[in-house]
């Protein structure tokens, strides 16, 4: 028997992939071309005052906040679209949610620690609250449920697929 | 088919990052554009520096002592006295803090009287002393000669300073400022809100590609 191609788990594994996927373009884009400040600045310039942010987190020391800061927005963008496209899924899913989780893990020693930071999320002078904490732990819920998903969905057969020939 | 999706999934997802953009624009803080109600008592370098930095402070918050000591002398040296950087000390007292607006005004008063450097820096040196016992004026003493102390509590005790930290609080809104330390970067028409503390070698990295922009 063919299943349905419309259960909770594809429609989790869809939703994961279309807003997971919609806030990692959107904060890549935002770090890269910092669309805050008018006129534009030039990316090198966005780039190291999105360092500032890394930097305000005090867990790197320069050599690697410079290193996310100039890799992680260019991450961000390509691993967005590779979850949309969906090629490779639990590759990039495995690996969204490890960073997910990683910033989830920063948020919450920032909060704990009690650091009167900017979350740096978004490129934009967003305060770290109670709220990011919130947020960040529900999207790597997100990653990780549609992760596991994505994994349990590949052992069947896809319900489009044409069916096995003996 | 598959090619089809792809290329529509590629589209949708481009025109939601874009349409984000555009969202997160419209809600930019408004810039003043030009950097106006400066004190010059309060402000160090040159007016035509290509930097001006606005630092939106409070005497007693942790975090503003933590970039005042860990990063101001090094940019004083390096980018203020080479006319690199002109750099503002905006007031922006948070309520939650008792004694806060009473340092910024002696900060203000000692200003008038040509001693801002000397003060802001006693300030915050002391900053776990005082904000136990009050003790704002005992520790302002301490780095001023008895006339200068005199023409400060008079000052003081003018209730004249009030409307210039209002003035420097009210700029802070307008920026959307809502924790301190807050940097506001001006450069080449471009504003920088940036909150929190930075640490020196960071803010080098950033300062050196704001001014390497043609």
């Amino acid at each position: 028997m063919q299943s349905s191609p419309f259960n909770l788990r594809r429609a989790i594994i869809w939703i994961g992939r279309l807003i997971l996927a919609g806030i990692f373009i959107y904060a890549g884009y935002s770090k890269i071309f910092l669309p805050i400040v008018h006129p534009h600045p030039p990316i090198g310039v966005a780039l190291s005052f999105f360092a500032m942010q890394v930097d305000s987190y005090q867990l790197l020391p320069p050599r690697g906040v410079n290193f996310v800061a100039h890799t992680l927005p260019f991450a961000e963008v390509a691993l967005g679209l590779l979850l949309l496209i969906g090629w490779r899924l639990r590759i990039w899913a495995t690996i969204v949610t490890l960073i997910m989780l990683g910033f989830f893990a920063a948020v919450v020693r920032s909060y704990a620690l009690g650091l009167q930071i900017n979350c740096g999320c978004f490129a934009t002078p967003e305060p770290l609250t109670i709220k990011t904490v919130f947020r960040d732990g529900a999207l790597a819920a997100l990653a990780l449920l549609m992760t596991i998903f994505a994994f349990m969905d590949a052992r069947k057969p896809h319900p489009w697929s044409s069916p096995e020939k003996a | 088919m598959i090619r089809r999706q792809i290329l529509a999934l590629i589209v949708a997802g481009t025109l939601f990052g874009l349409s984000c953009a555009l969202l997160a624009t419209a809600r930019a803080p408004q810039s003043p554009g030009t950097v106006s109600d400066v004190d010059p008592h309060t402000a160090f370098g040159s007016k035509n520096a290509p930097v001006t930095m606005e630092i939106f402070s409070d005497f007693q918050c942790p975090a503003c002592k933590t970039l005042f000591t860990a990063t101001n002398s090094k940019l004083m040296d390096n980018y203020v006295s080479m006319g690199k950087v002109y750099l503002i000390h905006r007031d922006f007292p948070l309520p939650m803090h008792a004694y806060s607006r009473i340092a910024a005004r002696y900060s203000r008063a000692a200003a008038q009287v040509g001693k801002f450097e000397p003060v802001e820096q006693v300030l915050f040196q002391n900053q776990e002393k005082w904000e136990q016992n009050g003790d704002v004026d005992g520790t302002v003493a301490g780095v001023l000669s008895a006339a200068e102390m005199t023409k400060v509590r008079a000052l003081v005790k003018g209730g004249t300073l009030d409307a210039a930290i209002d003035k420097d609080y009210a700029l802070g809104q307008m920026y959307r400022v809502n924790q301190t330390p807050t940097t506001v970067f001006h450069c080449k028409g471009q504003t920088y809100p940036y909150p929190g503390v930075m640490s020196y070698d960071i803010l080098k990295q950033f300062l050196d590609q704001l001014l390497s922009q043609r």
